[in-house]
């Protein structure tokens, strides 16, 4: 066997085939780099679905996750040994969350620190140890693995920790573990830690162990049964004389994240699926502008004997090797890519795909459509080719024009002959211009959207943020007198308001007990000046006898039943009281609620805040973080026991991180596009060349010189690219719209802006007049290439 | 008496155009025996590479009959048409049309591995034998471009030879030659002859008529002599 096919690969028209692949190399290259370009875009993104959808789903599922969380004030070891005895439990664990503070080589930033009685023998959400020492010991911590590059520590170093006003403690760094159940430290801007009770007693925070995680025994039930399960663990919890403040139920098995990246991946696939399918058409463009070149060929073999059906395989075969070549080069990039973008985007979630290979069928997919995509475009084209008779096939000379006349361009006036000549020939093979015309402009298309799109996002951000109308946020360990808080801050130099605010975390209680997740309440004054929120829809808070609420929309879509008009039970702080829902607004990713410190007030019976807003005169940061720091000491100084501060800078900062991120993801498929784009107008014009040797053969005759000819080719190139341009500005607003739902599905809804940002379209313009120019550089060298008598020799 | 090898019969071939019909051949007849060396001559249009082509099978009569060693070539389908013309007839093109990826010795296989006429390990030793009796078997291994136009013209020669055809079809062969060459390929192309092969040949070459055993001439699309050497 092995031998026949060596004598068949032997034969002549099989060396034909090897023989024409290489002896045209440069469109060889074209047709091989636009398959490329259609797999390692298509391909990357498959991979790195494959590793992610493997890790998110395999690594997740083996650390045990939380079935359901319940916050209580105290989990002992008799109320564990009861919760584990229910026939529905698997494993029941006690844990404590504190939030703190670490000293950095750029200064402070919130610690959270993670305690429980053995982490050697937890079950639920299983820590990964990694470098150094595991479990952390009353020696020293053990940080988590995507906060060691924020928090700038290695394993070995010591650093200082404080809880609230307490006296920081330098404590050593034993080990580094990872926990995918977090979402990564550097994104959150929290350095993650875990410490036993002992350390956190040592640094004077609480140690008593306040949530129960749960692990349900069958794992194949679905959210509404398991919240069934911890609805029964919180009667039994309350039954024993523990108060539960929160019951936290996520969906079964998924990461918190993994819709979110699934919507990216799924939009960027498309994305890159229409890369691939463009490329396929650029191989189609190719492969008949190959075939057209090789028309008096087929005549002579089909002179010679040749059949429709030999030469139908050879042709077929020969786009077949195409794509094995491309393959060959792309399936490896494509595996490396999708690998390098699946650990970044891992990297977000918090999860190591180096454990993982990519499956099998993910490179036989690869593999068929890169193979195949050829021999399915050339099908056509060869089927057309091959069936033209041999007299048409001997006459051919590859100059005819199809199509209407195009005499109206040689007749406007007021531009040189060659100019018109360059932009008559720009259209005489209509079908391949409509073609580069229409990868060029959606690749056009998808990078204004994108700029849109960031316009868009930073709008929101701003929108955001223009409501909060200070500097940095204070928060008390316990409530302070309003007053005294106000006159505390305003002393000191350079601050230029300050109001006491309140806050709560409730959760929203059904009829029969049953508690939910738990979200925030902030609460300023009633006339607050410091927070403007944009109401989107219903009203601003009013005084009123009954308890108001607005909600952000971030909130509304986790928990419909907020919706403007409702009035809600929700447990707050123990105490369950109705609450209308007046009014929507949009501030940020994270759920939120807003109502006013006075009927948070006439709630609880208490009177005080528990965070103090300030605003600063200073505008430089160096200036705005030393007068913090300077109201810092100074409230500490006055008695008043500090737990945290937050500057509104690094808020918006961790949220812009989140959202131009991902913006950015969207809009890195232009580039891909762009690619597709300048391979498509390269082999237009190689074409066009190839086609027209014996014409520029003419013009060089009657004396055009070297400079005519380049200018005639990149002439017809930039009519292409400046159209192509023209047609993407309109088409970049249904892409700004497909483009902003995408990112409301993976993010956040944003306002969809429309018109193309301007000085983006004068970017896109020097973009394409630079990939015309690039494009064109070889098809135009050749043209100058092609000598007066080779040319009116050529048949 | 012997039938003759090729009969055309009252063929008439029309072509449309842009400025409208156009007869290219109007009621030709013609018959040729075996053996011989015809020679086809006449001005640019008079239809003598039309009537070539409609030997060849490469064009179809809009109205007549073309017979060639009993097959009745106007008849065929297009796939028999491949078949049939592999194995009875060779063509030589005025621009040799050698196919350029594919060396002296592989073009000349080609015709035998489309047809699939010889043993495939015995082609190359038939193709070389055919280019030695062409005296262009040194050349064997050289890509058509490095090749002048005369030897191309031989290995062109050597192809349609490749599958013993009972009919040599030549369109104008020394017509890109110079005349020191195009003379050899003449000489050539009577030695053929008096090894028994038929040659139909056009050309515009005077000195062709001294070789030749008849030569037709056309003009207008009919034949208007019709002379035995």
């Amino acid at each position: 066997m092995v031998a026949s096919l060596r004598t068949t690969m032997r034969s002549p028209r099989w060396r034909k085939v090897v023989g024409d692949l290489w002896l045209h190399k440069a469109r060889t290259s074209l047709v091989v780099s636009a398959i490329c370009v259609g797999i390692v875009g298509a391909g990357s993104v498959l991979n790195a679905w494959s590793l992610l959808r493997r890790a998110t789903h395999d690594e997740f599922d083996a650390s045990n996750p939380a079935s359901a969380v319940l916050r209580v004030d105290s989990v002992d070891e008799a109320l564990l040994t009861k919760v584990r005895a229910l026939p529905t439990i698997a494993a029941a664990q006690g844990r404590r969350s504190v939030l703190g503070s670490v000293l950095t080589s750029t200064g402070w930033k919130t610690a959270a620190l993670t305690s429980m009685n053995d982490f050697a023998a937890s079950a639920i959400g299983i820590i990964k140890p990694g470098q150094g020492a595991w479990p952390p010991s009353n020696a020293g911590i053990v940080i988590e693995h995507s906060s060691v590059d924020y928090a700038t520590v290695s394993v070995g170093d010591s650093v200082t920790l404080r809880y609230g006003d307490r006296a920081g403690r330098a404590v050593p760094v034993r080990g580094v573990a990872r926990d995918v159940g977090l979402a990564p430290g550097w994104m959150e801007h929290t350095v993650y830690m875990f410490a036993t009770p002992a350390m956190l007693s040592s640094l004077g925070a609480p140690s008593t162990m306040n949530e129960l995680q749960l692990l349900v025994r069958d794992r194949t039930l679905d959210r509404a049964d398991v919240q069934v399960i911890a609805r029964d663990v919180q009667k039994l919890v309350e039954s024993e004389g523990h108060h539960v403040s929160e019951v936290s139920v996520p969906v079964p098995g998924r990461h918190i994240h993994a819709a979110q990246i699934e919507s990216l991946l799924l939009t960027q696939g498309a994305f890159a699926l229409l890369a691939l399918l463009l490329s396929g058409v650029l191989v189609v463009n190719l492969i008949s502008g190959m075939l057209t070149g090789q028309v008096r060929e087929i005549g002579v073999m089909k002179a010679i004997g040749a059949r429709a059906g030999q030469l139908v395989t050879m042709y077929l075969s020969l786009a077949l090797m195409l794509g094995l070549i491309a393959c060959a080069v792309s399936l490896p990039l494509a595996a490396l890519l999708g690998r390098l973008y699946a650990e970044f985007t891992a990297g977000i979630l918090n999860f190591d795909v180096s454990a993982f290979r990519i499956p099998w069928w993910a490179f036989v997919l690869q593999f068929a459509v890169g193979a195949l995509l050829p021999v399915l475009a050339a099908a056509i084209p060869v089927a057309r080719g091959c069936r033209i008779s041999v007299s048409e096939a001997l006459r051919d000379n590859g100059t005819a024009i199809r199509g209407e006349s195009d005499g109206y361009l040689m007749n406007i006036r007021g531009v040189s002959r060659p100019v018109l000549l360059s932009l008559r020939n720009a259209f005489r093979r209509r079908e391949r211009v409509v073609l580069t015309l229409a990868t060029l402009s959606i690749g056009g298309a998808v990078y204004l959207g994108a700029l849109n799109l960031r316009s868009a996002v930073i709008a929101s951000v701003d929108l955001a943020f223009s409501s909060q109308q200070f500097d940095v946020v204070f928060r008390m360990t316990r409530a302070y007198p309003v007053d005294s808080m106000v006159a505390a801050a305003i002393t000191t130099s350079g601050v230029s308001a300050a109001e006491a605010w309140t806050g709560a975390h409730a959760a929203i209680s059904t009829p029969d007990g049953a508690l939910n997740s738990r979200f925030a309440i902030t609460a300023p004054p009633l006339n607050t000046a410091m927070l403007k929120l944009t109401i989107a829809s219903g009203r601003a808070l009013l005084a009123s006898e009954e308890n108001e609420l607005v909600v952000n929309r971030r909130l509304l879509a986790d928990e419909p039943r907020l919706a403007v008009g409702r009035r809600v039970t929700l447990l707050m702080d123990g105490r369950v009281a109705t609450w209308h829902i007046v009014g929507t607004t949009d501030t940020g990713l994270q759920p939120a609620a807003y109502t006013s410190r006075e009927t948070i007030e006439h709630l609880t019976g208490g009177v005080g805040a528990t965070s103090l807003i300030v605003a600063v005169n200073a505008t430089a940061p160096a200036a705005k973080l030393a007068l913090v720091r300077q109201l810092r000491s100074d409230l500490v100084d006055k008695g008043f026991d500090v737990s945290s501060s937050q500057s509104m800078a690094e808020a918006r900062s961790v949220l812009e991180d989140h959202l131009l991120m991902v913006a950015g993801f969207l809009g890195n498929m232009s580039l891909l596009m762009i690619v597709v784009g300048g391979l498509g107008l390269a082999s237009t014009m190689s074409l066009a060349v190839l086609e027209r040797t014996r014409e520029i053969g003419v013009l060089r005759a009657i004396g055009a010189k070297h400079g005519a000819i380049l200018a005639m080719i990149q002439t017809e190139g930039l009519v292409i690219a400046v159209l192509s341009w023209l047609l993407a500005i309109p088409l970049s607003l249904p892409m700004s719209i497909a483009l902003g739902h995408a990112f409301g599905r993976v993010m956040m809804e944003v306002p969809v802006r429309l018109l193309p940002n301007g000085p983006g379209v004068v970017q896109w313009l020097g973009v394409v007049v630079a990939v015309s120019l690039l494009a064109c550089t070889w098809p135009a060298q050749r043209a100058t290439r092609i000598t007066t008598a080779a040319a009116l020799s050529c048949e | 008496m012997t039938n003759p090898l090729i009969v055309v019969r009252n063929v008439s071939k029309t072509f449309s155009a842009a400025a409208g019909p156009f007869t290219a051949l109007d009621n030709v007849s013609l018959d040729i025996d075996k053996g011989e060396f015809v020679i086809v001559v006449g001005q640019s249009g008079s239809g003598k590479s039309t009537l070539l082509a409609l030997l060849a099978g490469i064009d179809r009569p809009s109205q007549g009959e073309v017979h060639i060693g009993g097959t009745a070539v106007h008849s065929l389908s297009e796939r028999d048409m491949s078949s049939w013309r592999g194995g009875a007839v060779g063509i030589v093109f005025q621009f040799f049309q050698l196919l350029p990826t594919l060396s002296a010795v592989e073009n000349v296989m080609l015709p035998m591995d489309f047809t699939n006429s010889w043993p495939a390990n015995k082609r190359r030793s038939r193709a070389l034998a055919l280019m030695e009796r062409l005296g262009v078997a040194d050349q064997a291994d050289k890509l058509p471009s490095t090749l002048s136009g005369g030897q191309q013209q031989r290995i062109a020669v050597a192809r349609a030879l490749a599958n013993e055809p009972a009919v040599l079809l030549a369109d104008e062969p020394t017509g890109n030659l110079d005349s020191r060459t195009a003379n050899a390929m003449l000489e050539l192309m009577s030695s053929l002859v008096q090894d028994g092969q038929t040659i139909v040949m056009v050309t515009h070459e005077r000195s062709a008529r001294r070789f030749a055993s008849r030569t037709v001439t056309l003009a207008d699309g009919r034949i208007v002599a019709n002379d035995d050497a």
